[in-house]
């Protein structure tokens, strides 16, 4: 693979704290592939060590598949499912699952990651990662959806961590505990988004860095970085809200938070994603390339943990 | 707190029609949940409306802005998608959109159509053509009871009106100082593949033909449907000139049939 810093070892096992469930030998900071960059990726060959791809929108699009398959020639490849609905009480969308499956055993990807939500309900598709209440039903529902996902898939999955802006009263788990008895039920890895953690502490009113100190880190398999926008919080006036809209650059103090994750976390691969008002490539890499100079910073002891402040 | 499906019914009930009964006291997040819950449901209309928007630019063009976010959210209301690939939502908008705007632009459902047809066709992929002595290996009567697999970025459709012309302004590839919408048939074939597509009107027997081979009719039948649009019509001709364009793929040997070319 093209850098060293991360090594995949599949002898190390879940109990080290870099233990490589499912996670991918590409190392350093890729980038969110989408359709408007997709011919400037396949025939420019742009210095990015991996990209992440939604394949729900190469399943309906035969040329961007084709393209895609020659960036796989040439660099690794991560999934990142939008439609699985792994957090749905009716089962995950075995259609979707087969065809997703099918795509995968085509292009071969080094990690399948989607959220911890749901989607999906009576036939019907929300088109948003909904929320669930954490507890002991909807970590029955999560698991089995979790196990028959991965049977099919015939590889780990990778669960993220949800942009939160409502929750339920009746959780009796805290997210990150939640995510923990996941993986342990499951062997499922786990995606940490780091933008998200900030922004759904923000919005729900709790410790980011504390999460991140909660989170289990021998399951983490790859780290999330996006941007979000500020809006007026209609449920609180006054107040502000965050909304993960993908739409701009990452915010400082997800950056601050992303240098407390991998100090915590060890090394591990990055994604920048940005999905709205997408700016050009050059963007994205140069966003690429902040996260591997922070990640440079925090292995060589020279960027101090802002939660020590 | 309701059972997991009984809660994700009412939250799908909320999103899909801002129907929040029951759900306040559920709720945590900010001094009032409910308001956050209106997000999920912002999100859910906007992603849908914004991606029929960007299906349909030429509908916009020709109705307007307002016009096309109504219909859309007419449509997102009306057909909630089932499946996640957004990409495949809206194949029958134009029939709404029309429902709704073309009583004033009755040729507006057959030019959503064409401009569907485009889109699907420009994300083809075509595959190798199939050689002539590949059908002629077959022998006549084999050959009238098989069927052709066309190429997969090949659309056909009708419309009363000169809707290519009209596709043509918009793209602007004509650039008339006044354009007169004609009312006369246009049967049209669209091919497409890796980004670039042809519209080609064709005439009316062999529209027939290809659009029956498309549907999956036997070369027999399709050849009947153009003969009764043109008897004079000469079907073995069409089929070369269908094989010379690449335009078939594969031949499925059929069934025995129990006639002829009539």
């Amino acid at each position: 693979m093209r850098s060293a810093r991360a090594i995949h070892d599949p002898e190390r096992g879940r109990h080290s704290d870099a233990a490589p469930r499912g996670r991918f030998a590409a190392a350093g900071a890729g980038i969110g592939l989408r359709l408007p960059h997709l011919i400037e990726a396949a025939t420019r060959a742009p210095s990015v060590p991996w990209f992440e791809i939604h394949p729900e929108n190469f399943l309906a699009n035969p040329h961007a598949a084709e393209l895609l398959r020659s960036i796989a020639a040439k660099r690794p490849l991560a999934f990142h499912t939008v439609g699985l609905s792994i957090g749905s009480a009716d089962g995950v969308d075995r259609e979707h699952l087969e065809r997703l499956r099918r795509f995968a055993a085509d292009v071969e990807p080094l990690l399948v990651s989607g959220h911890l939500a749901w989607s999906t309900h009576g036939g019907t598709y929300l088109n948003d990662l909904l929320p669930l209440p954490y507890d002991e039903e909807t970590l029955r529902v999560a698991t089995a959806n979790v196990h028959e996902v991965q049977h099919a898939l015939g590889r780990p999955y990778v669960v993220e961590n949800p942009a939160s802006y409502v929750g339920f009263g009746s959780s009796t788990l805290a997210e990150a505990q939640f995510l923990a008895e996941l993986a342990g039920a499951t062997g499922c890895g786990l995606l940490c988004d780091v933008s998200n953690v900030y922004l759904s502490a923000a919005n729900m009113g709790y410790d980011a860095y504390a999460y991140i100190d909660a989170f289990p880190a021998y399951a983490v398999a790859e780290l999330h970085l996006g941007g979000f926008t500020r809006e007026p919080d209609a449920a609180t006036p006054g107040r502000e809200i965050l909304i993960d809209t993908h739409a701009a650059s990452i915010d400082g103090s997800v950056w601050d938070l992303y240098a407390h994750a991998l100090a915590r976390f060890g090394p591990q691969p990055t994604l920048i994603e940005w999905d709205n008002e997408l700016p050009p490539l050059a963007t994205l890499i140069r966003e690429a390339a902040h996260a591997e100079r922070v990640a440079l910073e925090v292995f060589a002891g020279e960027r101090a943990d802002a939660s020590a402040r | 707190m309701p059972p997991l499906a009984e809660l994700q019914r009412d939250i799908a009930r909320a999103v899909l029609a801002g129907d929040t009964a029951g759900l306040a006291p559920l709720l945590v997040g900010g001094t009032e949940p409910l308001a956050r819950l209106a997000i999920h449901r912002h999100h859910y209309e906007s992603s849908l409306t914004g991606a029929l928007a960007q299906k349909f630019p030429a509908v916009g063009w020709l109705i307007g802005a307002e016009a096309l976010a109504s219909a859309a959210h007419a449509y997102v209301a009306a057909r909630p998608p089932s499946a996640p690939c957004i990409a495949e939502y809206g194949e029958d908008f134009p029939a709404l959109v029309a429902e709704r705007v073309g009583g004033i632009l009755p040729y507006l459902q057959s030019f959503a159509e064409l401009e569907s047809a485009v889109g699907r066709a420009s994300i083809a992929v075509e595959r190798a053509p199939l050689g002539w002595s590949e059908i002629a290996s077959l022998g006549a009567t084999a050959l009238l009871d098989a069927r052709l697999e066309l190429q997969p970025g090949i659309y056909y459709t009708r419309s009363a009106w000169r809707i290519d012309e009209l596709f043509e302004t918009y793209l602007g590839l004509a650039r008339p100082e006044t354009f007169v919408l004609r009312a006369e048939p246009s049967a049209l074939e669209v091919r497409g593949s890796r980004g670039n597509v042809a519209i080609e009107r064709l005439a009316d027997p062999v529209y027939e033909l290809r659009s029956a081979l498309a549907a999956g009719s036997t070369i027999a039948d399709a050849a009947a449907a153009a003969l009764e649009r043109d008897v004079s019509f000469d079907p073995g001709r069409a089929l070369r000139e269908l094989v010379a364009a690449g335009l078939a793929t594969a031949i499925v040997r059929g069934e025995p049939s129990t006639g002829g070319l009539p």
